[in-house]
């Protein structure tokens, strides 16, 4: 069995593509985010699985909720996912094409953890010395923890910098307990 | 278990001095799914194949399937407390067991941990399972011997340092006895034993300990243990962290000698790993890369130059070669050699020792087929005594198979084919050897000069072996010195030759069997 990621790939990669090509991708970004909303609505969920649903009227109503959110190719996006029977996986092509899009701009999201709040100047400082590390203009989320006791947390995609006390505090007990 | 609490301090004072504090910048991941010790997670976005994964409640897995959005990894031991959603961390560092001789005596599990209870192993050195054998330029055609105390295996397959020699046979026809025999006979012959159990009954694991620890073979023998009730991946492991635990020695310019007890069982727990990592099966449902898991831990079994050793302890051993020699053993299902994983290890093997259940029945024990068992380089290293006097053994044997299924049909017989068959008989009762009991050089010269010149002629079948042991003895206390010149110099002069058929004649004058 592929992964739901593994499936979304192509699709997230068409959408991307044809919205670089005619350089819409903002207009994408939002028709996938819109699109991705309503298909993970409760009532909409139940829908798409219904057995009993014909996969015409599934499009037909899809289209009707979205109305002139999407556009002509986002209604080819919906019709072929319809047809497919891949209704369920749009959240992650959106996720998939956010990806792509954040790749393409040279963004990265970081995500700033720490036990006190830091300041506007600390933050700056910090988001310009992971932008020198990453190499790539960082989008920053700044939360407060203060289960950390002390220090930050920084998660960049798959990376993680500890430098928080729990963390060294749990290297510790792991080092004496080896 | 004793521990005094100087003991604890210090562990713990060195422990914080190598303490470090900096921020620890790594890669980590989701667990999506944890399947019978397969876990797939997400992310690890820079993990190397082969890498260590810690786990939460440490844990370790090893990172052996990278796929597009998903590693999959095997957990190292227990798994149950690994849920989804858990995050587990990339290491940087290949799985790594300790080695040196700190472990000798010692009785752990695949990943180098004492499970004997006699406490921590204090290694200070640990080293990499994974390595790539050594390339032909450091290697060193094999040529001495590695004596196992069997008079079927010394005179007719003989084993050189650094071969590899294949031990197969179907289930109860004593392939641990010829390897643990050869084991035993390794006393004060200057080499390490490590004899590596996989999938394993516990209870059989600790019978084999106990019988080395009383024959004083746990001395210098190491055993590394993945029983029936480990995990897959550790029994997977088992035979690569006992060959790493081995290749130490053969570095420095020593000889080791390793068991892998069995691979047919290793097969199997990697086919469990592959199968539930969802790689295609193929014949046998083995993975495809069944044949090269057999074939690079066979390669790392070799004799090394003086060089690669001066190398390799940058100049602290010159002069040496060190070797490791491989008796890897392979189970087969009645009798069919031509299965799968028989046929991988045959054809990587520099020969092999066949044991069969209906020679077995027979009481023919050590059950070996002397037709098909082969060693393809031992001829080389074979001790020279034994090469001298065992090499009609051979030819006695294959000529009695012959004649004796062509006897079955005449009912009278020429006199030099009844010479012959009775010859053969004898040559068959002789090979017979009790288990625990491996025989010296001298022993087994003085049984083969025997045999050769004729003495065993007028000796009833049924007290060949009773006539051997009587004759060991005599000669062993009474022409003692003959005896230790042929045990030191491994050689019979023309001189020694005539002195020990004098003291044969001797024996059969004044004793009876």
């Amino acid at each position: 069995m592929a992964e739901i990621s593994t499936i979304a790939r192509p699709y997230a990669v068409a959408a991307y593509k044809l919205g670089k090509e005619s350089k819409s991708l903002a207009k994408w970004s939002e028709m996938l985010g819109f699109a991705a909303a309503v298909s993970s609505d409760a009532q909409m969920q139940a829908y798409i699985q219904d057995p009993k649903v014909v996969s015409s009227d599934l499009l037909a109503t899809f289209l009707k909720v979205a109305g002139d959110k999407l556009n002509e190719h986002g209604q080819n996006l919906i019709k072929v996912l319809v047809e497919y029977n891949r209704m369920s996986i749009l959240p992650a092509i959106t996720s998939a094409f956010e990806e792509l899009k954040a790749q393409d701009e040279g963004t990265l999201d970081a995500q700033i953890i720490a036990a006190a709040k830091p300041s506007a100047a600390e933050i700056k400082d910090l988001v310009k010395r992971l932008e020198a590390k990453f190499g790539k203009k960082i989008e920053a989320t700044v939360s407060v923890d203060s289960e950390l006791i002390g220090g930050i947390k920084i998660i960049v995609g798959d990376t993680v910098i500890d430098a928080s006390v729990k963390g060294q505090l749990q290297n510790l007990a792991y080092t004496l307990s080896a | 278990m004793q521990l005094s609490t100087s003991e604890i301090s210090e562990l713990i004072k060195s422990r914080l001095e190598n303490f470090s504090t900096s921020a620890e910048a790594r890669t980590q991941g989701t667990v999506i799914s944890v399947t019978d010790g397969i876990v797939r997670i997400h992310g690890l976005s820079n993990v190397m194949a082969g890498e260590m994964i810690e786990f939460p409640g440490n844990t370790f897995g090893l990172a052996l399937n990278l796929e597009r959005d998903s590693v999959g990894a095997v957990v190292l031991g227990d798994y149950e407390h690994i849920t989804e959603g858990d995050i587990c961390k990339c290491t940087g560092r290949i799985l790594e067991v300790p080695v040196g001789p700190e472990l000798i005596g010692r009785v752990v599990n695949a990943l180098g941990q004492p499970i004997d209870g006699k406490g921590p192993v204090n290694a200070k050195m640990t080293d990499k399972i994974e390595k790539v054998a050594p390339g032909v330029i450091a290697r060193k055609s094999v040529s001495q011997p590695v004596q196992t105390g069997l008079k079927s295996v010394d005179s007719m397959v003989p084993v050189g340092r650094g071969q590899r020699e294949l031990i197969i046979g179907d289930r109860q026809t004593g392939k641990t006895a010829v390897a643990i025999d050869a084991i035993i006979n390794q006393k004060g012959q200057n080499m390490t034993c490590i004899y590596v159990a996989i999938g394993q009954k516990a209870s059989t694991v600790a019978n084999v300990v106990r019988k080395l620890e009383e024959n004083g073979a746990l001395a210098y023998t190491i055993v590394v243990a993945a029983t029936a009730s480990d995990s897959a991946a550790l029994q997977f492991l088992a035979p690569y962290s006992g060959c790493t635990m081995g290749e130490y020695f053969r570095d420095r310019g020593e000889d080791a000698l390793i068991v892998y007890d069995d691979l047919t069982k290793q097969a199997i727990a990697y086919r469990q790993i592959s199968l539930l990592l969802r790689r295609p099966p193929g014949r046998e449902a083995y993975p495809g890369d069944v044949f090269y898991i057999h074939s690079r831990l066979l390669e790392r079994a070799a004799r090394v130059n003086e060089e690669y050793v001066e190398k390799f302890t940058n100049g602290a051993i010159k002069g040496k070669t060190g070797s490791l020699t491989a008796l890897p053993v392979i189970e087969t299902a009645a009798g069919d050699v031509s299965a799968f994983v028989p046929t991988n290890v045959i054809s990587i093997t520099d020969g092999q020792i066949f044991l069969e259940t209906d020679l077995f029945n027979a009481g023919i024990r050590p059950a070996i087929n002397a037709g098909i068992s082969v060693s393809r380089v031992g001829g080389a290293a074979q001790t020279k005594v034994i090469k001298k006097l065992g090499g009609g053994v051979r030819l006695a044997l294959a000529q009695y198979r012959e004649l004796a299924a062509f006897a079955q049909f005449a009912s009278d017989l020429d006199e030099a084919t009844r010479k012959q068959l009775d010859r053969g008989r004898m040559f068959t009762e002789l090979m017979k050897q009790a288990q625990y009991a491996p025989l010296s050089i001298s022993n087994m010269a003085i049984t083969l000069l025997a045999a050769n010149k004729g003495y065993f002629d007028d000796v009833p079948t049924n007290k060949v072996l009773a006539f051997e042991t009587s004759l060991h003895g005599f000669m062993g206390s009474k022409y003692k010195a003959l005896m230790d010149g042929i045990e030191s110099s491994k050689d019979l002069a023309g001189d020694n030759e005539k002195a020990v058929e004098a003291a044969i004649q001797d024996f059969k004058a004044t004793n009876a069997y």
